[in-house]
């Protein structure tokens, strides 16, 4: 999967398909949650919400789901205001929170029957919904348990078939991978690519980044109530990235030295961590190149990787605005061509 | 708003609360109580020639009673309880408005309240059996009982939609149903009592002490006879005019206080029943009597002349003054629908999505 790309403006005209958020503010008495966000998730495409505990990310999407009234700015889903036509948006989007609250005495299949009713579909259409759903999310053994006795990510597999009773052409959900196990985490992958796939718009907020990054198209960055200029996320994006080198049989400072002679960088430029050597790459393309002078040099290079997942190392960088931890320059070894380039964004 | 939708918000709420195994055991705490009260009832109300509408009554009131202390719980913690659950927002972000989520939760709440109304019905039937109550009375008591559940049942989903705090507006259902049921009766009191008006009374005395003799004077309009051996023939002499003035309470510009209260307007709208003498025959008459005889102005002029012939003082029955007085139950109902109205109108505006101001503390989801 590629590299998700910032999702924030250019802006877009209000009609398009998909959500489109311009200049939203929001507060809660003195609590300024949300204070400038604007962002445009694209249909067909899934959209990773990113940004630390209290950066506005849930407030943002109630907003979006029309339960929240934004003080300020424009929010069309799908070409609809939410704050005009609420009942409009609400047949079009689909959401799950965060803290599912289910009810407790009716079952899996109750729940999902109710929510179908609620949004209008005649009884034995709501029942085939809800059977369908529930086959969906793997909870038909548990169909008719009361949803106390669900655990907390069988709660989060029913709130996300809640979320898709009525067919949404847009998805909201906030942390929607939070208690699953693996095989669920990779179901909701898959539900997610399908759902775009059929052109519909995906939004997503998740702190597990790596798992963003491997559903996400676009990333949209929320720091402290506004999402972060597209500029700042380029440059971040392109800072020097660590990336873990380990030799066969060579373990630590030697391994060091030998990686820094085949790369011509001084020792200091060339860290150590566990049994891997961590060296900084301005580029995919001085990566690439580095690994073919290791080869060339006759070094056993078994394991190659960036050491952090794209979107983890933006949002870091992001997060308190300190610049980027990688080694200081130089620069390792990078091909003529792509050192004017780097020197340019960064 | 929508049939479909407000059905399934209503069946939502029911299916909750007969789920949970504490609405049976209130229920069964409740026809305890009932066979208590019905069993009592027939004791005390034994001597009296028929009994039957006197225990009628009483069961009704007790129902009333009962419901009176049960709804609020009911229904008192319907929107911020869900709010607390997080199932309120998942409710709201479908295609239901807000007003079908109120409407249905009080009409969940009428309805569980309707159970205790049923439950009910058999010591009714009971009471009816042993001779009393005619069908005008049950029909009308039913009515009122029905109306009553479900105010009590909107006064409680609004004030769960206005306050934040569960436990905060399950109190406060408690204090404006007390503010119904006893209040009135305070304010009524304190403020009758408050408004007071002068009367004068005018006094003239037959003056005996200028009469000596063995028989005493026929007082004006007396006839001697065997019984009453007065002496006609003796010129009488009348004292002084004396006046003087103390306060009386104007009940009859409070009245309509009192009608607030459920047993008030329960006991005002039953057609009563009398005995020969005028006389109500249940405890709905009795109270009824009661409000309605508030209503009379007292009079600020009194004249008593021992001088002129004596007027047999006709004072009215309570038959005769329920006839002449305003009925109040409608103002009562009138007074609790705009009260419930109001409030749930002021819940609506707190539950509405797009949600703009927050109650502090308050979460959406």
């Amino acid at each position: 999967m590629t590299t998700p790309g910032p999702a924030v403006a250019p802006p877009a005209s209000a009609g398009e398909p998909g959500i489109v958020v311009q200049g939203v503010r929001r507060a809660f008495g003195p609590v300024q949650a949300v204070r400038s966000v604007s962002l445009h998730a694209r249909s067909g495409r899934v959209t990773g919400l990113v940004g630390p505990n209290g950066s506005g990310k849930t407030t943002l999407l109630l907003m979006l789901a029309s339960l929240l009234a934004p003080d300020d700015g424009v929010i069309r889903i799908d070409g609809i205001d939410p704050v005009a036509d609420p009942q409009a948006a609400r047949a079009r989007l689909g959401w799950m929170p965060d803290s599912l609250g289910a009810w407790n005495a009716l079952s899996s299949r109750e729940t999902l029957v109710v929510t179908a009713r609620l949004y209008g579909m005649p009884k034995p259409e709501a029942s085939a919904r809800a059977d369908a759903l529930l086959a969906d999310v793997g909870l038909v053994e548990l169909a008719d348990a009361p949803a106390r006795v669900l655990s907390r990510g069988q709660k989060q597999r029913l709130g996300l078939a809640r979320a898709l009773v009525h067919d949404p052409r847009v998805l909201l959900l906030d942390e929607p991978a939070s208690g699953l196990d693996p095989q669920a985490r990779i179901d909701l992958r898959l539900l997610l690519r399908r759902f775009a796939a059929e052109g519909r718009t995906v939004l997503v907020s998740s702190h597990i980044l790596s798992e963003l990054e491997e559903v996400a198209d676009d990333a949209v960055f929320l720091l402290a109530g506004a999402t972060v200029d597209p500029a700042r996320v380029e440059a971040a994006a392109r800072r020097a990235r660590p990336w873990r080198v380990r030799l066969a049989t060579v373990e630590g400072a030697a391994a060091v030295e030998r990686v820094a002679a085949a790369l011509g960088v001084p020792v200091e430029a060339v860290g150590v961590d566990r049994r891997d050597v961590v060296v900084s790459f301005e580029s995919d393309e001085d990566a690439g190149a580095a690994l073919r002078d290791l080869v060339t040099k006759g070094l056993d290079v078994v394991e190659f990787a960036a050491a952090q997942g794209s979107l983890e190392r933006t949002f870091l960088d992001l997060g308190d605005g300190r610049p980027p931890q990688a080694p200081p320059p130089p620069p390792a070894s990078a091909p003529p061509a792509a050192a004017p380039e780097n020197g340019a964004a960064s | 708003m929508s049939g479909q939708r407000l059905g399934t918000i209503i069946g939502l709420e029911l299916t909750q609360r007969t789920r949970s195994v504490a609405w049976y055991v209130l229920l069964g705490v409740f026809a305890l109580l009932l066979v208590i009260v019905t069993a009592l009832s027939f004791l005390a109300w034994g001597s009296v020639p028929q009994p039957g509408a006197a225990i009628y009554s009483t069961i009704v009131y007790i129902t009333l009673l009962l419901i009176v202390l049960v709804s609020p719980t009911l229904s008192g913690n319907a929107i911020n309880g869900d709010r607390d659950a997080a199932t309120l927002a998942p409710v709201q972000v479908t295609l239901a408005t807000t007003a079908e989520i109120l409407l249905g939760k009080v009409l969940a709440a009428w309805i569980t309240g309707l159970a205790f109304v049923a439950v009910a019905l058999p010591f009714l039937v009971v009471a009816t059996l042993a001779g009393g109550g005619s069908p005008s009375t049950i029909t009308v008591s039913l009515l009122v009982l029905v109306f009553e559940v479900g105010i009590i049942a909107a006064i409680g989903v609004a004030l769960s939609g206005i306050l934040s705090r569960p436990l905060f507006s399950v109190a406060t259902t408690y204090l404006v149903v007390m503010a119904l049921v006893v209040g009135t009766v305070i304010a009524f009191a304190l403020v009758g009592f408050t408004v007071r008006s002068e009367v004068t009374t005018h006094y003239r005395s037959l003056d005996y002490g200028e009469y000596t003799g063995d028989t005493y004077p026929c007082a004006p309009g007396e006839e001697p006879s065997d019984m009453n051996p007065c002496d006609d023939d003796v010129e009488l002499s009348c004292g002084e005019w004396t006046t003087s003035t103390y306060e009386v309470p104007r009940f009859d510009h409070v009245w309509w206080l009192l009608a607030a209260n459920p047993f008030v307007i329960l006991a005002d709208a039953t057609p009563t029943q009398f005995d020969p003498n005028g006389y109500p025959r249940d405890l709905f008459g009795q109270i009824k009597f009661g409000v309605r005889a508030a209503q009379q102005a007292p009079e600020l002029e009194n004249r008593y002349d021992d001088c002129a012939p004596y007027r047999e003082g006709d004072s009215p029955t309570p038959r005769e003054v329920i006839d002449q007085s305003t009925p109040s139950w409608f103002v009562g109902m009138s007074l609790q629908l705009l009260l419930a109205a109001g409030l749930l109108w002021w819940a609506w505006a707190r539950t509405r999505t797009p949600a703009g101001r927050l109650p502090s503390g308050t979460r959406i989801a």
